[in-house]
């Protein structure tokens, strides 16, 4: 077993003190030897028994002095190596500035030594806490230092074990003994695949997580932490993770939450209502209404199911700004989107007096969709090129292979937009001043379209010219390009998202 | 395996007079219970050919029924059901009660008209 630094110096100056006195005594009974085998001196003569102790005194305190001496340098760059490691010892750290060092020239070596420490200070607090069992008085305050905060400092070994763990730090200690790490990272975005990534790729590296809950929904004492990963291949604590405890924002949001998913509970209970006796009722009363009543029964079910619409985006939305947007991407057809608003947007069509030209082929490649999400974005344009399109126009819905995207344009020959307005549409609530002041909204539709439009790895984009209307585009790749990314990631939609929207993957969104 | 009888365990009046209705009048034979023990009791007393659950019940939540029913081990093989909810769950306890349930629905979407036609294609399967 090697042996801690602390004990080299002690070692090594009796072995070779030792062996100093065990050589001047050889060599003194040598010289006595020969005075005697020459017979210079008599063996027993007086004098002797003075010149042999007296030259082995004098030849041991010489020699004795020469070697502390010359080793004092040595003794010197140990002391201040020991100060710098923070090892536990009796050796005094010495002053670089000390007017002697600064004659002989090791004051240089030392500061060497020194600065070489202190440069690499923000990586070693890690390292230092690492070895607390051998640590200095230093150290040991440092630890005490961060108990008393509220973040979190976790060490962890090439091993990923926990070395060090301050008070804070969400820990629990398993079965067998051992600490672990309690937090709950989301989908493929874990510590471990960093780590694992990491030991492959990287020297150095560092990653950062935010509103990480260290227990699931419901729990007790629930806490959300900011994490800051730093890794250092082959370092004593090669992972050091610096825990923020967000707690307080975050919670408010998860709150809301709460209140949002109550208050649609609530709401859509009576539109539950509404729009299954409208359905009965106008199958019912088919044969007894009069033409215009039936017009008055149409406004009656497609404004229940904008409501219902409206819900949904708003429902979506509040997940989508809390990063709790999902999607579940499956194969599926255009047409099979398209038919789950079909009745209802030919209605809207219908009454508000606009045409509505449906062309989807039949022999389209199937897509990576949810079926619901992506019905709403479809459903949120048409109602858009309803509202901003003159009576009798006609809504144009198309689709077509577009690269490893099949495309899907809904346009309008409506009242259009000025190049002003486009650039920002797709900001929460922008509404442009002339629609402000002719049509209702609530400015969240194209917002939360292209949020879920993003979450499949698709695109949204427009083309408007001033009075001559508009054409939305969406692009959804086509299944095959991304059906083994897909069944890699057990269907989310992580695996396909671009850079930016990585974290568009907690919680479910709304599915009908 | 035609479907025929349904236990519709619904607490909000008007919904479940509405899934009633509807259903009698398509030609199911429908028993209608509003809290979640009953629920529990009449899917395990008498064997129905499918069940509508809600999942915000008083005494005890779908979700509960549910596990209790299908858990650890399948009480009910040859019953279908299918979740109507109007509450929006979490991830984990919906993707919970979607792999034990045979259809997950969102009841401000569906018309009972909709339920009907969902009813007949599961017949199909």
């Amino acid at each position: 077993m090697p042996k801690p630094t602390n004990q080299f110096w002690p070692c090594f100056f009796g072995n070779r003190i030792s062996a100093l006195v065990l050589v001047q005594i050889l060599i003194s009974a040598g010289v006595g030897a020969a005075l005697v085998l020459t017979n210079t001196v008599q063996i027993d003569s007086l004098m002797l028994w003075i010149i042999i102790p007296g030259l082995l005194l004098i030849n041991l305190t010489f020699s004795i002095l020469f070697f502390v001496n010359s080793t004092k340098p040595t003794k010197e760059l140990l002391a201040a190596i020991m100060k710098v490691a923070g090892d536990l010892t009796d050796l005094t750290p010495p002053n670089p500035n000390d007017k002697k060092y600064e004659r002989s020239g090791l004051g240089d070596a030392l500061q060497t030594i020194y600065k070489l420490s202190s440069s690499r200070d923000n990586i070693p607090a890690g390292q230092a806490l690492a070895v607390t069992d051998r640590s200095s008085s230093k150290t040991l305050s440092i630890a005490e230092a961060l108990d008393t905060t509220t973040c979190g400092f976790i060490a962890l070994d090439a091993n990923h074990s926990i070395i060090y763990s301050n008070k804070s730090a969400p820990t629990f200690t398993n079965n067998e003994g051992k600490k672990e790490l309690k937090l709950i990272f989301n989908g493929n975005d874990t510590l471990d695949d960093w780590l694992k990534t990491c030991e492959e790729k990287s020297v150095h590296d560092e990653h950062a997580w935010s509103r990480i809950p260290d227990r699931l929904p419901n729990e007790e004492g629930r806490r959300f932490f900011d994490v800051i990963a730093s890794y250092q291949k082959g370092a004593a604590a090669e992972t050091v993770l610096s825990l923020v405890d967000r707690t307080g924002a975050y919670i408010i949001d998860e709150e809301n939450l709460d209140f949002v998913s109550f208050a649609a509970h609530e709401l859509r209970g009576p539109i539950t209502v509404i729009r299954g006796y409208l359905d009965v009722l106008q199958d019912e009363l088919d044969g007894v209404l009069q033409e215009d009543q039936k017009q008055l029964f149409h406004r009656l079910i497609i404004s229940s199911n904008r409501l219902s619409g409206y819900i949904n985006n708003i429902l979506n939305t509040s997940r989508y700004d809390r990063r709790h947007l999902k999607v579940h991407l499956v194969e599926d057809t255009v047409a099979n989107v398209y038919d789950v608003i079909s009745d209802d947007m030919q209605l809207r069509a219908g009454v508000q007096n606009r045409m509505l030209s449906v062309a989807i082929p039949k022999d389209l490649p199937t897509i990576a969709v949810d079926r619901a999400s992506m019905s709403e974005v479809f459903g949120n344009l048409i109602d858009n090129a309803i509202k901003y399109s003159n009576e009798g126009g006609i809504i144009n819905v198309s689709a077509k292979v577009y690269g490893d995207f099949v495309e899907v344009a809904i346009q309008d020959h409506g009242i259009g937009m000025p190049d002003n307005v486009v650039s920002q549409l797709f900001q929460k609530f922008y509404r442009s001043h002339r629609s402000r002041e002719t049509v209702a909204g609530t400015g969240i539709g194209l917002y939360i379209s292209k949020a879920i439009v993003e979450s499949h790895g698709g695109t949204i984009s427009v083309r408007s010219e001033d009075g001559k209307g508009s054409t939305f585009t969406v692009l959804l790749p086509i299944y095959a390009t991304v059906a083994d990314k897909l069944k890699a990631g057990n269907n989310s939609n992580e695996s396909i998202i671009k850079v930016g929207s990585g974290w568009i993957k907690n919680h479910s969104m709304f599915r009908g | 395996m035609a479907i025929k009888t349904v236990l519709c365990v619904e607490d909000d009046r008007f919904i479940g007079e509405m899934y009633v209705r509807s259903l009698k009048k398509a030609g199911y034979e429908v028993d209608w219970v509003i809290d979640g023990n009953d629920g529990l009791v009449s899917a395990r007393n008498k064997q129905y050919d499918l069940i509508l659950l809600d999942v915000m019940l008083p005494e005890r939540r779908g979700s509960e029924i549910l596990e209790a029913l299908r858990g650890k081990e399948n009480l009910i093989p040859n019953t279908r059901v299918i979740v109507l909810t109007n509450f929006e769950q979490d991830e984990e306890s919906r993707m919970a009660m979607e792999q034990k349930a045979d259809a997950y629905l969102i009841k401000a979407e569906i018309t009972p008209k909709k339920l009907i036609s969902i009813i007949q294609q599961l017949d199909k399967i």
